[in-house]
């Protein structure tokens, strides 16, 4: 499931292209923030902007130069020839000055390299800053910022977001600033050369502006019912992928088999409609400003008849009309993009400015390896401050025992352990081990006392021996294979492919939810901490294994405090503190014998299971 | 290259058409400067308006006739990409269900999505891109050509040259940009799952104090993408420069041998102006061709995992047995010394198998986790095929049967309850499509679903995809139901008890008995109390069977069996 949850974080974020332009929303922040964060490269921005200043000038009067120079020759060659003469280019006639030509296109040339390749890096290293910015930020971030948020939405911050970034101002920033420039130069030069032309271009510039934004409206809609119809055959896939076994199983694989071919025919259907409206909007602009451009050679052509234009500034004319028309077609796109840049710069700057947990107390004070006091004394809590869950938990625990928590689900097992582990803040109330409060440790302090394994299992990409050995990087391969042994992984990892250095891929997907409690346990085994806690660490493996483990759990753990979460009782009969909880708080807490015999809710739920 | 022949063919026509409008584009893009220099020549020579507008409206036709070009190759190629995405998708989608558990397995399930979804994608572009940018090229470069030595024979031969040059000079970019561009795919790859990993780890990275340890192991993993991001970028900086420049000396260029030639007597002067826009045109063709060939790397990555899906041989093929099948004998079910083991594994999952599940009878498998108690089940439905030995059902062996007729004589529930989205009835159709409200409604109730009806929408309730919005329990029931829709020789359930209370879990047995009268059961379950009152109660022990009979003589024999009652029972109440 988590796989799919991310594919939803990616999905959205495409509907959010399509669903409208995204636009920062305090964007004179945002641009002031971003330049904070590219001060290791302003040096660099500095010399971009000079040669993209050079460069857009260049590129201006190149043509301005070439009309100049097409004149001068033409009025030679009329020349020669009215002398019955050829024409032939000499460094005088004409040679110098085409030289000279080419230099100017050199330098644009060595400008416009010099920018991109300096841009190059610029995007990159930024994305690079921010990236490990939001790496270290996300290890201060409070737990339950990531309860709130979704995965895929935090990953999509560190991929989608900044790749949307580098990507628009790697390019982008360089080709805003050299298109207006070059817009405004050449509209400029033109308006100089011939008035009447220029507005001509201008008009046919404006129809096709307005026919590429009614244009638009109506290829978002076809992108949207595109989007649909790649929804529902995304659906369906993931779906039918899932619950693949089944359609076998009940023998529906040509009934399933003609579902999919009905949604991806609709979305064939879709895509082609949509791709044509994307597609076919180049060619109608194209179509508008050759209509222009025929117009401008009718005109221009008329007033070379009359003598009232020179063939070089026609022809130069025409340079500064190609250069300016895709620009400004395109200006409004890049704006656009530029802004949604600025959008997702936006997200990831406000993941940035996310409240931390505190950074611990100022000179705090060490625990080397816990004894197993642990007390809670009269704590409250809620997860957010509207809601409290815990109202007034009390217990103590010696060095050890094992305590166990057992309750319905949402009763706060998993919230003590939380708590404990220092996850979440008290709102009131202490947390002490050996007798001190555990907020006068540092939090790496109080968690290498304890050693934790989670119901909900986490591995990740790598071998099986790297998983093991997380929490000790140094352990040898005996050293592994014991812990193995010990939490019962050994024989099925021997009928994996490679053994212990098969390599676990999408989240270990080819092992049992059984399978992957059991190796998350092996890893605790591993690291022999001084405090173990198991929150429902066995709810998936049956129950010898279970009992065998314990068994194993219970010679590795001797003298040293437990707490386990469980949901079967057969597993805590021999605790030596219950802890039964209900909406948050402990109602009763004893031995197993003790609340029996109290005849109260323990011994209710204790009876309903074995009935 | 060879699959999206195979899929392209069915639409050769459409290709040609394609290609004809490309060319009345192409042809259109050349002719308007040329008749932009004919005005110019026309204009400084002295000739007349009538003629200029002539020309105008010439151009003006030539426009249109381009323009219809440029729309219609969209049109086709938008159409001609999307029913190739379809026929891809279709054929991923009809392969897939051809597929055994490990054949799935070999590419994952997340990896298959991605394969039907983006891969196809990915491909339906670069088919599109190919179409519009890299196909004309040739069309370009000849034409441009052509054209040029219409005008000047030396003007003709430089243009050539200059194309030629430029061609080897994209190859070479292409070449070196390739191995980059699989590599920056795979540091992206493994950019998202280290992320991942941080995000839904985060509990234990605390726990275990690895915060520096992650840190560390992102910024490398982002370093590895900013290097190789910041090496493609410089490789695109460096192409557009290079493009950007060649096109200026070429200007310049056609300019100084324009005026030599024009001076000579060989061409007219405007006739510069429609040679540096051939130029530019043909430059503009191959250096977007080129950004395209430089990305379809990574499509051609795309084919390949489409075409190993496609390629896939599966494991299980149907059997091509003639003989019919006689139903109703008492051993619906045999084992005869199955052994599975999972390829490439060093240890037997399952060894040495004998057992028979008889018509009327409940048999129960009960062992640890891994011990390969689903498995048995996976092999009794040929999700895998037995590595040595076999099983029969009514006396003819499965591997000789269509797999549909297999599975018409089993009904089977799965582990994990999962149901469709849609309503409850679409998921009860399953197992029995002509059924009629009151039979839903009575297994429902043997299902102990009765829940069912008190739902606002009954029968017809939505359904969420997973079946997400039922509890754990409910699903399971939903489950259960679903496959007794269907009147079958053999009910397995694998482990389709777990989420049920103890109460409701004996009343579902108890219905269940009535129900599956006359068809074997087979149960796979952990909790004893689930399969106590079992006709035969198979015990298994890493993929050996270490006891087989009734509650009562396993209790005396076993002790794998006795270990598993005592773990579950209050020691004083084990009874023998």
């Amino acid at each position: 499931m988590a796989d799919f949850e991310m594919k939803e974080g990616a999905q959205n974020d495409i509907d959010n292209e399509f669903f409208g332009v995204a636009a920062p929303d305090d964007a004179k922040n945002t641009i002031k923030r971003l330049w904070k964060s590219v001060n290791d490269q302003h040096k660099r921005l500095g010399i971009v902007l000079v040669s993209v200043v050079f460069y857009t000038f260049l590129s201006v009067v190149a043509p301005l130069y070439s009309a100049y120079i097409v004149d001068l020759m033409w009025g030679k060659i009329k020349e020669a020839f009215a002398n019955d003469m050829l024409f032939s280019i000499t460094w005088v006639d004409g040679g110098s000055d085409i030289f000279f030509l080419l230099l100017i296109y050199l330098l644009t040339g060595f400008f416009y390299f010099l920018q991109s390749f300096l841009m190059a890096s610029f995007a990159e290293n930024l994305s690079f800053r921010l990236r490990n910015e939001i790496s270290s930020k996300l290890n201060r971030l409070p737990l339950s910022y990531f309860d709130r948020n979704k995965p895929g939405a935090i990953l999509s911050r560190m991929t989608n977001d900044l790749d949307k970034m580098s990507e628009a101002f790697q390019t982008g920033i360089l080709k805003l600033f050299t298109t207006l420039g070059m817009i405004i130069g050449s509209l400029v030069m033109m308006f100089r050369f011939n008035i009447l032309l220029t507005v001509v271009f201008l008009l046919f510039m404006a129809i096709s502006l307005l026919v590429t934004r009614a244009v638009s409206a109506k290829t978002l809609k076809s992108a949207l019912k595109r989007q649909e119809c790649v929804s529902e055959v995304t659906a369906m896939v993931e779906e039918n992928f899932s619950g693949r076994m089944i359609i076998k199983a009940f023998n529906q694989e040509e009934n399933s088999s003609r579902r999919m071919h009905k949604a991806t025919e609709d979305l064939a259907e879709a895509s082609q409609k949509a791709d044509f409206m994307i597609n076919a909007i180049n060619p109608g602009i194209r179509f508008i400003n050759r209509l222009g451009q025929i117009a401008i050679a009718v005109l221009g052509g008329n007033m070379l008849l009359n003598g009232t234009m020179s063939i070089g500034v026609f022809q130069a004319f025409f340079q500064y009309v190609n250069q300016s028309a895709e620009p400004l077609t395109e200006l409004a796109f890049m704006v656009n993009s530029m802004q949604s840049s600025l959008a997702s710069l936006e997200r990831v700057y406000s993941l940035l400015d996310e409240e931390e947990i505190s950074s611990g107390p100022v000179s705090p004070e060490t625990i080397e390896r816990a004894e197993g006091y642990v007390d809670f004394s009269h704590v409250r809590f809620g997860y957010t401050p509207e809601k409290t869950l815990m109202q007034d938990v009390s217990f103590s625990a010696k060095p050890g025992e094992k305590i166990a928590i057992v309750g319905s689900t949402g009763a706060g097992k998993t919230t003590l352990i939380n708590l404990l582990m220092r996850f979440y803040e008290l709102n009131s109330g202490q947390i002490l081990l050996d007798g001190k409060d555990i907020q006068t440790l540092t939090h790496a302090n109080l968690r290498k006392n304890f050693g934790m394994v989670l119901q909900d299992t986490w591995l990740f990409e790598g071998t099986i021996a790297e998983n093991i050995a997380y929490g000790k990087p140094d352990a040898t391969r005996e050293e592994i294979v014991a812990a193995a042994k010990a939490a019962r992984v050994d024989f099925f990892v021997h009928t994996m492919p490679h053994g212990y250095d098969t390599v676990l891929s999408n989240d270990g997907e080819n092992l049992s939810i059984g399978q992957r409690q059991l190796l998350t346990i092996a890893r605790v085994f591993l690291c022999n901490p001084a405090v173990l806690i198991l929150d429902e660490a066995t709810s998936s493996v049956d129950t010898r294994t279970e009992i065998e483990i314990g068994k194993a759990m219970g010679k590795l753990m001797k003298k040293r405090t437990s707490f386990v979460i469980a949901h079967r009782l057969s597993t805590i009969v021999d605790a030596d503190l219950i802890l039964l909880m209900q909406n948050g708080n402990i109602i009763e807490q004893g031995s197993h014998s003790t609340l029996l015999q109290a005849g109260g809710a323990y011994a209710e739920l204790y009876n309903s299971q074995f009935a | 290259m060879k699959l999206i022949l195979k899929f392209i063919k069915p639409y050769r026509k459409l290709m040609v058409f394609v290609l004809l409008v490309m060319v009345l584009d192409v042809a259109g893009g050349l002719l308007i400067p040329t008749i932009t220099a004919d005005i110019i020549n026309y204009g400084i020579g002295g000739g007349s308006l009538d003629y200029i507008l002539r020309q105008g409206l010439f151009m003006i036709a030539v426009s249109l006739l381009t323009s219809f070009g440029a729309l219609a190759g969209s049109y086709l190629s938008a159409s001609l990409s999307a029913k190739l995405g379809r026929d891809i998708r279709n054929a991923l989608y009809d392969k897939s269900l051809t597929f055994s558990s490990s054949d799935m397995e070999k590419f994952g399930t997340g990896s298959m999505i991605t394969r039907t979804l983006n891969d196809v994608n990915v491909v339906q572009q670069s088919v599109i891109m190919v179409i519009q940018m890299i196909l004309p090229v040739p069309v370009v470069c000849v034409m441009g050509i052509v054209m040029a030595f219409h005008i000047d024979l030396m003007m003709g031969w430089i243009l050539s040259g200059v194309t030629l040059a430029i061609l080897i000079m994209a190859l070479c970019v292409i070449k070196k940009a390739a191995p980059l561009f699989r590599r920056l795919q795979r540091f992206l790859d493994r950019m998202n799952i280290v992320i991942r990993e941080n995000i839904t780890g985060v509990r234990v990275i605390r726990a275990f104090n690895k915060e520096p340890f992650e840190e560390k192991r992102m910024s490398g993993v982002f370093g590895n993408y900013r290097e190789v991001s910041v090496k493609v970028n410089r490789l695109f900086a460096g192409l557009e420069s290079t493009a950007l420049l060649v096109i200026n000396l070429i200007i310049v260029g056609i300019l100084y041998v324009g005026g030599n030639r024009t001076g000579a007597g060989f061409m007219k002067i405007g006739d510069i102006i429609a040679l540096s826009e051939y130029a530019i045109l043909i430059m503009f063709y191959l250096i977007m061709a080129q950004m395209v060939m430089v990305m379809l790397p990574r499509a051609l990555v795309c084919i390949g995992r489409i075409q190993e899906v496609l390629d896939l041989e599966p494991e299980i093929k149907d059997g091509g047995a003639t003989v019919p099948m006689i139903a109703g004998g008492t051993d619906v079910i045999r084992f005869e010394n199955v052994s599975f083991c999972f390829s490439d594994a060093d240890e037997n999952t399952l060894s040495e198998l004998s057992f028979i599940c008889k018509r009327g009878q409940t048999t129960a498998i009960i062992g640890s986790t891994g011990s390969g108690k689903s498995t048995i089940a996976k092999l009794i439905l040929r999700f895998h095929d037995v590595s040595q030995g076999s099983i029969k059902l009514n006396d003819m062996d499965i591997g000789n049967m269509k797999q549909s007729q297999l599975r018409e004589h089993i009904s089977y529930v799965p582990q994990k309850a999962w149901l469709f989205s849609g309503t409850i009835a679409h998921n009860l159709e399953f197992g029995n499509k002509d059924a009629s409200g009151e039979e839903m409604q009575h297994i429902l109730s043997v299902a102990q679903s009765e829940f069912v009806t008190e739902l606002p929408d009954g029968l017809t309730a939505h359904v969420a995809q997973g079946g997400t919005n039922f509890s754990g329990g409910q699903k399971q029931r939903l489950s259960i139901a679903r496959a007794l829709m269907k009147k079958a020789d053999l009910y397995v359930f694998d482990d389709s008890f777990s989420a049920l209370d103890f109460k409701t879990d004996a009343a579902l047995r108890k219905a269940l008995k009535k129900q599956t009268r006359d068809s074997a059961v087979l149960i796979i379950a952990q909790r004893i109390s689930t399969i106590m009152n079992a006709d035969q109660i198979i015990v298994l022990e890493n993929g050996r069977i270490a006891g087989m009979g009734t509650h009562q003589s396993l209790m005396k024999q076993c002790p794998v069996y006795q270990d598993i009652a005592k773990s579950q029972m209050k020691g004083e109440e084990v009874r023998g």
